[in-house]
């Protein structure tokens, strides 16, 4: 590009490193106590940075987990230092930095959705989600669903735990002992799922280039419309008043404020003509959000000031950017691309986890 | 990593006519390309491949709230988690059991936009078992289907009856869908490129090899399904056609299974391919037509309650 000279250093070369992979990157995580990020592959792979190394890439450790595409990782609520995955091989996998590797779960269904708590493990496969105790050993109940589960996520204080699936999404108690379901229905076919951090709503993703939200109080329905491209990625910011999407050639925001987003217009920020947002992570302490492209830019944006901070610049066709994820703290930021491209980048140096 | 499309083969057929064998045939015979396969069941297929998924048939219907419009949910997430390693296979053969309606298949691939982008349906295959056909097609009007949405279709088991039998057979196949291209076959023994990698989807080539093109006037019997095809030889204005097709398929859709056609826009040089499922239609351009070959725009309508003489004017209308 003409302006390379002009833009500003991208933050990747000044305060990280990236290693580029033969598989596409699938799946991504940070472990619990912050020390490392887990990178999922289409082939099975899975890919230890720890942030002592993030200027070293030829260091990252590899370790074949799984004999199909990594659907899904999360960090695991009980060794700090491990991760759980799911595959299309049909496991759910624990494995620790160190490369120690559990089988959880054996089965004849894609593993393709994955959440935790600090109490319990959910996975789904086909149509049913497992729900387990935290070590990940004992099933405590199998819900089953009309057809397959497409999303699973947890509201904050683990209590409520839901999953998207062919018209709508479900809300099941995880310690009642009577499976009773809460039914949120829209018709039509819900591809993932996002909850408000207080509880307040529920976002799912369409096949369709819409978003479907309930608010939780009455079941009160939103819609989310308008989107060019199918919506892929939906995160909320920290503190609610947001929800980041892909689907546009820009980061759109919803507000989650002052009566919206019924009525109200997206903001939309970081526009890059032409080129589509395919990936968002909200920042765990600060009011921002990472927006991938599908040509590999990835931008972190303040949402107060509106300050972009180039994180990396893309200049490929194929090289979408999958997975964004940060530290639990946010100290760290790790990204991976559908061309194989991983980085690791310290963003804060007194906050390491 | 290729920007091409990767073809789709949709496999079909009633139980027991032949697809299994047909599949261990093209995944065992030597051409050279690499096949993904996703299947209902693992069962007889005995061909070691890594290729091989095994897949629901979870129907959704789509948000429009038109019954017709059905798509595939499992094949949306098992063809797109394929899609991402494409490098690694030259096409895709999807197999449907014995009873599936094949449209829920066929849709998926004009409605998903990650679809859309990266596959493209290469052909809706019909086995037939010429031993049986004709007492099916008169118990199951899921057979009837089947052969209404074929482009290809491999008649097979023809060993096993005479000429007298097999042509009363492909007269009652040509009655619903009067412009399939048919091979005959034993043992679903069919030479591959006849099969696959048909370009975009067979009508191109079917209506090449089809020199009745225009003369068929066949009625169907079998729920009414029948088959109607248009030809003109002057350039179509293509905001004309859009506006004519658009409100067809609108409401007329459920009962058009399949319409397909090659289109000559007016100041365009590259032909125009144009295929619909119900009410989901699709195209694209395909580059400029052959040295000799006649600049005809032909269309074909397979379904139910086709009034020929309304859809002929329609088209005609059409030209610039």
């Amino acid at each position: 590009m003409a302006d390379t000279q002009q833009r500003p250093q991208p933050l990747i070369t000044s305060h990280g490193a990236e290693r580029a992979f033969e598989s596409p990157i699938t799946a991504l995580t940070a472990t619990a106590d912050g020390l490392a990020f887990a990178v999922g592959t289409l082939d099975g792979d899975m890919i230890f940075a720890p942030l002592a190394a993030s200027r070293t890439p030829e260091s990252w450790h590899v370790v074949h987990v799984h004999e199909a595409a990594i659907t899904c990782l999360s960090h695991d609520p009980v060794q700090r230092d491990a991760v759980l995955s799911g595959s299309e091989d049909c496991c759910l996998t624990r494995t620790r930095t160190s490369g120690d590797m559990t089988a959880l779960y054996k089965g004849r269904r894609w593993v393709e959705n994955l959440a935790v708590t600090s109490t319990h493990i959910a996975f789904s496969y086909g149509k049913s989600m497992e729900l387990r105790d935290a070590t990940g050993e004992k099933t405590l109940k199998a819900l089953d669903h009309p057809s397959s589960v497409t999303g699973i996520v947890f509201d904050a204080k683990g209590k409520r735990v839901f999953t998207a699936h062919y018209n709508g999404a479900s809300a099941w108690f995880v310690n009642s002992d009577a499976n009773n379901v809460r039914s949120l229905f829209w018709k039509g076919s819900h591809t993932g799922i996002a909850i408000h951090p207080k509880g307040d709503a529920i976002v799912t993703t369409m096949q369709e280039n819409d978003l479907h939200g309930w608010r939780l109080s009455d079941g009160h329905n939103m819609r989310m419309s308008g989107y060019p491209k199918k919506v892929t990625s939906l995160d909320f910011s920290r503190n609610g008043r947001w929800l980041a999407t892909s689907g546009a050639d820009a980061l759109v925001l919803w507000p989650f404020f002052g009566g919206g987003p019924m009525g109200k217009a997206p903001r939309e920020l970081a526009r890059l003509n032409g080129i589509f947002c395919t990936s968002v992570k909200s920042h765990p302490c600060h009011d921002a959000i990472a927006a991938g492209f599908e040509d590999g830019t990835i931008l972190l944006i303040d949402l107060s000031s509106e300050q972009i901070l180039p994180i990396r610049y893309g200049n490929s066709q194929n090289d979408a950017v999958t997975q964004i994820t940060f530290t639990p703290k946010g100290g760290a930021m790790a990204f991976g691309t559908e061309g194989g491209s991983v980085g690791v980048l310290i963003l804060n140096h007194q906050i390491v986890t | 990593m290729s920007s091409e499309k990767v073809p789709v083969t949709v496999l079909t057929g009633f139980l027991g006519a032949g697809k299994t064998t047909l599949l261990n045939h093209i995944l065992s015979a030597q051409h050279g390309r690499k096949f993904a396969v996703l299947i209902n069941e693992f069962g007889e297929l005995g061909v070691d491949n890594d290729l091989v998924v095994d897949a629901d048939e979870e129907v959704f219907e789509t948000n429009n709230g038109c019954i017709c419009c059905t798509v595939r949910g499992d094949l949306i997430r098992i063809l797109g988690s394929l899609l991402r390693r494409r490098q690694k296979f030259d096409g895709i053969i999807v197999e449907t059991t014995g009873l599936a309606d094949p449209a829920p298949v066929a849709q998926t691939f004009f409605l998903d936009e990650n679809l859309r982008e990266k596959a493209r349906l290469d052909a809706v295959i019909t086995v037939v078992d010429a031993v049986n056909v004709l007492t099916t097609l008169d118990e199951s009007p899921e057979s009837v289907r089947q052969i209404a949405f074929a482009d290809v279709i491999i008649l097979n088991k023809t060993d096993l009856v005479d000429e007298t039998h097999l042509e009363a057979v492909t007269s009652r196949i040509r009655q619903i869908n009067a412009h399939v291209t048919i091979h005959r076959a034993s043992r679903s023994a069919v030479a591959l490129d006849e099969v696959l990698d048909r370009g975009g989807f067979d009508l191109n080539r079917a209506l090449e090899t089809m020199p009745n093109f225009l003369t068929d006037d066949s009625h169907g019997h079998e729920e009414g399904v029948t088959s109607m095809s248009f030809a003109t030889q002057a350039p179509l204005d293509e905001q004309k056609f859009n506006a004519w097709i658009g409100p067809i398929l609108q409401v007329q859709g459920p009962d058009i299974l399949r319409a397909k056609g090659i289109l000559y826009f007016e100041g365009k040089e590259e032909r125009f391919a144009f295929q619909a499922v119900h009410m989901l239609a699709d195209g694209d351009y395909i580059g400029p037509c052959k040295p000799g070959e006649k600049r005809e725009s032909r269309i074909v309508f397979i379904g139910r309650n086709l009034n020929r003489p309304q859809l002929r004017r329609g088209f005609e209308a059409c030209q610039s």
